[in-house]
C-alpha cells in the first residue's frame, strides 16, 4: 500500500543524485525562481507577514485585547481601519497580533511534524526490513483516519490549549513526510556516492545525515512550505469545531470562527481574517509550487 | 512582456479581493453609523405582543402546507419517558399528550385530564379524564392506559430516565418511591397517592406522556422508533441528527391540526438557520441568534419574537478555594461585573440582569437588591479581604461560540479588579468528567454555566445547584455552597402545601444565597425565535420547548 | 489479478485487528463521561451510577474490549448511547448523503481540476498558466466553513438562486459540493500539471511533435494518457478522504452525513458508534487503496502484480 502511494511522490526525487555545486546553484536558483512571478509575489507577501509578526505589537494602533463596549461591531473607519469586533476591539490590531500567534503555531507544528516525519522516513527507507514495515504500517493507520479527526482526538485527549493544538496538527503532518522521505531515501540510497561512502566504511548515521539527507532537502523544502498552509487551515478548522487554541487570544482561526455569526450583520469581522488566512495559505502554496518548479529538474 | 501581464493579473485579482472587502466594509460603515445610533435606542425592545421585529408583509402566502421548523440541537429521543433535552420534549409533544400541560400563558391546565383535585394533606391527586379520546392505533385512551404508562416508567428493567420522577434513588443505592399507589376506580378516573408531600409532583406530570398500551406491548422499548400517542400529529420518521417528521392526525380529538406535515430539522450552524428562514426553506427558527436580528431587518415577510425564559446564567465560584472563601471577595467580583453590558453584549439587550438566584418566572421569585456595577466598591472589598493585588483563576465552560463569548466577557470584567482569568472552554463531556469528582480532587475554580428548571419550581431551580449535600460528585453544587438554614428553607418548601408559607421560606432561601454570592449572577436572557409572517400558532415556551399543535400556514 | 486482490485483502486483516484495538484504546482515553451527559446536570450520583451500569460502562476495559470484538465477529455492534438505536440504525441513513456529496464533488473537481492542470502545463510560463494555477490553488487555501457560509450568503440569501443545503433537490448539491470539492480540484490540478510536464518531456512525445503532429492531439493522446495513472491515484485517495465525510461542510449545510455523525458521537462519547465508524473508515481506506492499485493494471497493462 505504502509502496503504491509513494510512486506519486517519487517523481520529485529521481534526479536529485546529481552532486550539488553550491555557488552556481544558488545563482541558477535565484534566476529560475524570479521567473515565476506568482512565487516571487508570494515570497514577498510572506516576508511582509513575518515582519508584521515581529513588529506587530510595536505598530498596532490599539491593544489587541482592549475592549470598548461603546464601540461594538463598527465598520471600517478612520479610527479603526478594519473596524471593531463584538467586544469593540480593533480588528486590525487583533489581526496584527494574531499574525505572530498563527504563524508561530503553524510553523512550529509543521517543523515538529516535518522533523519527525523526516526522521521516521529516513530510518524506514535506510534500514528497510521490519523497521520499515513497522513505521509504514503506523503511517497507514494514521492515514486511515481523516486528518481533522485525528487532530480532534488528540485535542480531546490532551485538552485544549495552544501547545496541544500544535501537537495535534504536527501529528497528522508526520505520516506524509515519513512517506515522502522514505521513498526519497530509497532512491538516494542506491546512488553512487552513498555506495562509495559505504564502501569506505562510513557509519550508518553518518551516511544518513551527511549523504542521504542533503539529497532530499529540496523536496522537503517544497513540501514544508505547502504544509504550513495546511497547518493554518487545520488550526482554523479546529477553532470552528470548538477544539481551537487561544479562544481569548487573537488567533486568526479563533477570530474567524468566533466572528462567523456576524457574517451578515458586520461582515468585516470575518472578511478580514478570512481574506488574510486565504492569502497567507495561498502564498505558502504558490511559493511551494514555485520552489518545486525551480528546484525539481524534471519541471524545467 | 508576458510576465508583466501575469503580474498585472495577479495584482488585479488581489486588488479585487481587497476592494471587495473594502466595499462591503465601507458600506457597512455608513449603515452602522446610522443604524448604530438607532441601535442604542432600539435594541432590547420588545412590544407588548412579544415582537422584536414585525414583518410588514402580512399578506405573504406559503407555497405549501408543510411546516418546517429549524432548530439548533438534536432530537435525541422520541421516547417521552426517556427524554434528555428540550428539543426531544418539543418533538414528542406533536405525537403525545399529558394529563396536564402548561398553556401559552404558562398556567397549568388540563390536557388529557379534564380536571383534578389535590387533597388537603397534599398526598392524594385525583384526575378526571377526558372521554372519547383514541390513540393513533385506534385503541381507547382511559385510566388503564395511564396506569400502564406509570407501570412502564417505574419498571427498573426499562431503564427510563423518567423513573427518577417517581422513585428517588439514595446514594447507597436504596430506593424510595414517591408514589404509594396508582388506582383506577373507574375508566376515567386516576388516583395517585404519594408517600409524602412533594409539591413539584403536579408540575412533573406535565412531562408524563401517555403512550398507547397496545403499542407498548407490541414494541416494548423500541417504541421510540414507532411512537403512538393521542396528539394532533402522527409519527412518520425520526432520523436522529437530521430530522423528525410528523403528519396531520385527521381524527384528532381536540381542535384539528391545520398543516399537512411538520418537519423538525436540525440545523447546527446559526448563520444557516437564519438563511433558511430568509430563503423560505424554514418557516420557523429557534433559537434565532440575536446577533443576526439586524440581518433580517429588511426581510418583509418575517417576524422576530421574544418570550420570557426560565434560563439563569451564572458563574459558580468554588467556595473551598482560599481566595474565594471570603464572602467579600465574592461580592467584590459581583460588583465588578457590568450586568447591563453583559445583557447588551451577549443578547443585544434581549434579556435582563439577574435580580435573584432564580429567574422571575419561577414560582416564589423575589427580587433582591442589585450588585450594581461599581469598580471602586469592588476594589475596596478586595482590599479589605487582603487581595488588592488580585489573584489568578481558571474559568471553565462549554466550547460553543456563544459560551466562549460569555467567558471572554467575564474575563474582561474581572481583570478590571486585578483578577486574572484563564478561559478554558471544554466539551460538555469533558467538563462533566472534571466537575463530578470527590471534593478533595476538585479542580474547578469558576464554571460558566446556565440552568433552566423545566418544572418552574424553586426546588427544581435550587436544590441540585446549592443544597449542601448536592456538591459533586453527587450533583451540580460546584460552588460548594453550604448553609444549613438555606437547606432547611428548601426542605420546608417541599412539604408546604400552603403557598404563602412556601413563599416565605423561598424568599428567605433566595436572600441567603444572594447575599452569600456563591455565584457571579449574570442575567436572564429571553427566548428568541423567528417565523414567516404567513405562519401562526407556533410559539416557544419559557423552558425552550416549542409548541406547534395549532400551527397554521396562510395559503 | 484476482489472486493478488485476495492476497491483499487477507493481509489487511491483521492490520484491521490492530486498528480496532487502537480505536478502542483511543476512544476510552478521551476523558469524558457519557453517563453524566445522559442523566443530566441535576442527576444525583446514584442516578448516574445506574445509567453507567445500564450502559455497561462499569465493566473493566478488557471485558468491554472482549465484548466489542465478539460483537464485531458476530455482527452485533451494540447500541448508540446517545439515542438508543442500534449502531447500524444510527449509521445507515448517513451513508447516502456522504456518498452523493462525494460523487458530486468529485465530478466537478476532476473535470475542472484536470482541465486547469492540462491548460497550465501546455501553456507553461505564460499568463494562462499563472491564472489557472492561481484559481486552482485558491481552492485549497480557503477555510472550508468560511467559504460555505459566504456562499450561502451570496447565492442563497442574496441572489436566491440556490438552497442552503439539505440535499433535497439537485440544486441543493451545488453549494456543498462546491465547498467540498474545491480542495480536491486544487490537488488534482497541481498533480495533473506536474505529471503532464513530466510526460511532455518524454521522448515519444517529442518524437510525435517532431513528426509534425499538432500540439493538442499530442498532448491528449500521449502525454495525458501517460499522466492518467497518477491522476487516478491522487483522485482515488481523495475519494477516500471525502467518503469519511466532511464535518465542516456537513455542519454548515445541515447535511446528515458521516462526518457530522462522527464528530457528534465523539462529543457525546458515544463509544460504539465512534468505534464502528472509525473501523469502517479504516476498511474503506484499505479497499480504496486496493482499487486504485488494481486500476493501475487496467490503465497501464505493463504493471504486473506479484
Amino acid at each position: 500500500m505504502a509502496e503504491m502511494k509513494s510512486t506519486v511522490n517519487i517523481q520529485n526525487f529521481e534526479n536529485v543524485e546529481a552532486l550539488p555545486k553550491p555557488k552556481s546553484k544558488v545563482k541558477e536558483f535565484v534566476k529560475k525562481f524570479t521567473k515565476r512571478k506568482t512565487a516571487v509575489i508570494s515570497f514577498i507577501f510572506i516576508v511582509l507577514l513575518l515582519l508584521a509578526a515581529i513588529l506587530g505589537p510595536y505598530i498596532a494602533p490599539y491593544d489587541a485585547s482592549q475592549a470598548d463596549y461603546s464601540n461594538l461591531l463598527q465598520g471600517p473607519s478612520a479610527a479603526h481601519i478594519w473596524g471593531t469586533d463584538e467586544f469593540g476591539r480593533d480588528v486590525f490590531s487583533r489581526l496584527l497580533a494574531g499574525t505572530r500567534l498563527s504563524l508561530a503555531s503553524a510553523l512550529s507544528a509543521t517543523i515538529v511534524g516535518t522533523a519527525l516525519g523526516i526522521l521516521f522516513g529516513l530510518i524506514a527507507g535506510f534500514y528497510g526490513g521490519w523497521i520499515d514495515s513497522l513505521i509504514m504500517r503506523c503511517c497507514d493507520i494514521l492515514f486511515s483516519f481523516p486528518d481533522i479527526l485525528l487532530a480532534i482526538a488528540i485535542v480531546a485527549i490532551l485538552g485544549p490549549g495552544m501547545i496541544n493544538v500544535i501537537i495535534a496538527v504536527a501529528v497528522f503532518t508526520v505520516p506524509s513526510f515519513a512517506r515522502i522521505m522514505r521513498s526519497a531515501t530509497i532512491s538516494v540510497k542506491e546512488s553512487l556516492y552513498v555506495e562509495v561512502a559505504r564502501s569506505i566504511g562510513c557509519k550508518n548515521w553518518r551516511i544518513l545525515w551527511v549523504h542521504i539527507f542533503p539529497g532530499t532537502i529540496q523536496s522537503m523544502i517544497v513540501n514544508f512550505t505547502m504544509r504550513v498552509g495546511t497547518a493554518i487551515l487545520a488550526a482554523s478548522s479546529l477553532s470552528f469545531l470548538g477544539f481551537g487554541a487561544n479562544v481569548t487570544e487573537p488567533d486568526w482561526g479563533a477570530m474567524l470562527s468566533q466572528g462567523r455569526n456576524y457574517l451578515n450583520t458586520a461582515p468585516h469581522i470575518v472578511l478580514f481574517p478570512g481574506i488574510l488566512i486565504f492569502l497567507t495559505v495561498l502564498a505558502f502554496n504558490l511559493l511551494g509550487d514555485g520552489l518545486r518548479d525551480t528546484l525539481d529538474p524534471k519541471m524545467s | 512582456m508576458k510576465n508583466y501581464k501575469s503580474i498585472i493579473a495577479v495584482l488585479l485579482a488581489g486588488t479585487m479581493l481587497f476592494s471587495l472587502a473594502g466595499c462591503s466594509g465601507g458600506k457597512k460603515d455608513k449603515d452602522s453609523s446610522s443604524k448604530g445610533n438607532q441601535k442604542t435606542e432600539e435594541t432590547g425592545k420588545v412590544d407588548k405582543d412579544g415582537y422584536i421585529l414585525k414583518g410588514t408583509d402580512t399578506e405573504s402566502k406559503s407555497e405549501d402546507n408543510d411546516l418546517v421548523i429549524a432548530i439548533e440541537g438534536s432530537v435525541s429521543s422520541m421516547d417521552p419517558a426517556n427524554i434528555p433535552d428540550t428539543n426531544a420534549i418539543s418533538a414528542t409533544r406533536g405525537v403525545y399528550e399529558n394529563l396536564v400541560q402548561f398553556n401559552e400563558k404558562n398556567e397549568l391546565v388540563g390536557q388529557l385530564a379534564k380536571d383534578w383535585e389535590i387533597s388537603d394533606d397534599s398526598l392524594t391527586y385525583t384526575f378526571h379524564l377526558n372521554e372519547g379520546i383514541k390513540f393513533h392505533d385506534g385503541t381507547d385512551f382511559n385510566a388503564a392506559a395511564v396506569k400502564a404508562n406509570y407501570d412502564r416508567v417505574v419498571n427498573k428493567d426499562n431503564n427510563l430516565r423518567q423513573r427518577r420522577t417517581f422513585i428517588v434513588t439514595n446514594d447507597d443505592g436504596s430506593e424510595e418511591p414517591r408514589v404509594a399507589s396508582v388506582e383506577t376506580p373507574d375508566d376515567y378516573t386516576v388516583v395517585f397517592k404519594l408517600t409524602k408531600a412533594w409539591s413539584p409532583f403536579i408540575n412533573r406530570l406535565s412531562q408524563f406522556c401517555i403512550i398507547s398500551p397496545k403499542a407498548l406491548e407490541e414494541y416494548g422499548n423500541d417504541i421510540m422508533n414507532h411512537p403512538v400517542g393521542t396528539g394532533p400529529y402522527t409519527f412518520v420518521e425520526w432520523e436522529e441528527g437530521d430530522h423528525t417528521t410528523m403528519k396531520k392526525n385527521d381524527d384528532y380529538w381536540g381542535e384539528k391540526p391545520e398543516v399537512d406535515t411538520v418537519t423538525i430539522k436540525e440545523v447546527p450552524e446559526a448563520g444557516t438557520r437564519t438563511a433558511m428562514l430568509q430563503t423560505g426553506e424554514a418557516d420557523f427558527v429557534y433559537p434565532m441568534p440575536v446577533d443576526q436580528i439586524e440581518a433580517v431587518q429588511d426581510t418583509k415577510n418575517l417576524n422576530v419574537l421574544a418570550a420570557d425564559s426560565n434560563i439563569m446564567r451564572y458563574v459558580t465560584l468554588n467556595m473551598n478555594l482560599p481566595e474565594l472563601k471570603d464572602e467579600k471577595v465574592r461580592q467584590a467580583m459581583n460588583y465588578a461585573i457590568d450586568k447591563n453590558a453583559y445583557v447588551q453584549l451577549m443578547y443585544s439587550g434581549y434579556g435582563k440582569p439577574a435580580t435573584s438566584v432564580v429567574p422571575q418566572i419561577i414560582t416564589g421569585y423575589e427580587e433582591q437588591p442589585a450588585y450594581d456595577f461599581d469598580l471602586d466598591k469592588a476594589k475596596d472589598l478586595l482590599k479589605e479581604a487582603g487581595y488588592e493585588d488580585g489573584f489568578k483563576l481558571t474559568l471553565w465552560g462549554d466550547n460553543s461560540t456563544q459560551e466562549i463569548k460569555g467567558m471572554t466577557f467575564v474575563k474582561q470584567q474581572l481583570e478590571q479588579i486585578g483578577i486574572e482569568v484563564d478561559v478554558e472552554p471544554m466539551e460538555p463531556a469533558t467538563i462533566s468528567d472534571k466537575i463530578y469528582v470527590d471534593a478533595d480532587e476538585a479542580e474547578v475554580n469558576m464554571w460558566y454555566v446556565n440552568w433552566s428548571a423545566s418544572d418552574f419550581t424553586m426546588d427544581g431551580s435550587l436544590r441540585s445547584l446549592l443544597y449542601s449535600s448536592m456538591c459533586p460528585p453527587v450533583s451540580a453544587n460546584t460552588a460548594y455552597y453550604s448553609d444549613k438554614d438555606f437547606d432547611k428553607d428548601l426542605d420546608d418548601g417541599l412539604t408546604n402545601a400552603d403557598s404563602d408559607a412556601q413563599a416565605k421560606v423561598y424568599a428567605d432561601a433566595q436572600k441567603r444565597a444572594w447575599e452569600a454570592c456563591p455565584w457571579l449572577f449574570l442575567g436572564n436572557d429571553r427566548v428568541i425565535y423567528s417565523e414567516k409572517t404567513y405562519l401562526s400558532g407556533v410559539y416557544v415556551s419559557p423552558d425552550g420547548a416549542f409548541n406547534y399543535a395549532h400551527a397554521s400556514l396562510a395559503q | 489479478m484476482g489472486r493478488y486482490a485476495l492476497k491483499r485483502i487477507v493481509s489487511a486483516i491483521p492490520l484491521l485487528i490492530v486498528i480496532s484495538f487502537l480505536i478502542f484504546m483511543f476512544i476510552h482515553l478521551i476523558p469524558g463521561d457519557p453517563a453524566r451527559l445522559i442523566a443530566g446536570k441535576d442527576a444525583t450520583k446514584a442516578d448516574v451510577e445506574l445509567v453507567r451500569e445500564q450502559l455497561g460502562l462499569n465493566e473493566p476495559l478488557p471485558i468491554q474490549y472482549g465484548k466489542y470484538m465478539k460483537g464485531l465477529v458476530t455482527g452485533d455492534l451494540g447500541y448508540s448511547i446517545k439515542n438508543g438505536k442500534t449502531v447500524v440504525e444510527a449509521i445507515a441513513p448517513r451513508f447516502k448523503p456522504t456518498i452523493m456529496l462525494t460523487i458530486s464533488s468529485m465530478i466537478w473537481a476532476t473535470i475542472i481540476g484536470v482541465s486547469l492542470g492540462i491548460i497550465s502545463a501546455v501553456m507553461k510560463g505564460k499568463a494562462v498558466d499563472y491564472i489557472a494555477m492561481l484559481i486552482a490553488i485558491s481552492g485549497i487555501s480557503l477555510p472550508g466553513f468560511w467559504l460555505g457560509l459566504e456562499l450561502i450568503q451570496i447565492f442563497s440569501v442574496g441572489l436566491g438562486w440556490l438552497p442552503t443545503g439539505g440535499l433535497e433537490s439537485w440544486q441543493a448539491y451545488v453549494l456543498p459540493s462546491l465547498t467540498m470539492g474545491s480542495g480536491i480540484m486544487a490537488i488534482l490540478a497541481r498533480f495533473t500539471r506536474s505529471s503532464m510536464l513530466e510526460s511532455m518531456r518524454e521522448d515519444y512525445v517529442r518524437t510525435a511533435r517532431a513528426k509534425g503532429l499538432s500540439e493538442l492531439p499530442v498532448v491528449m493522446r500521449h502525454a495525458f494518457k501517460n499522466s492518467l495513472i497518477e491522476i487516478v491515484t491522487v483522485g482515488g485517495l481523495q475519494i477516500g478522504g471525502l467518503l469519511s465525510g466532511s464535518v465542516m461542510v456537513e455542519t454548515v449545510f445541515s447535511i446528515p452525513g458521516l462526518g457530522r455523525l462522527l464528530v457528534d458521537s465523539i462529543k457525546f462519547r458515544d463509544y460504539k458508534v465512534v468505534q464502528a465508524l472509525l473501523l469502517f473508515f479504516a476498511l474503506e481506506y484499505i479497499v480504496i487503496n486496493l482499487i486504485v492499485d488494481l486500476l493501475y493494471g487496467v490503465i497501464n497493462p505493463k504493471v504486473r502484480y506479484n
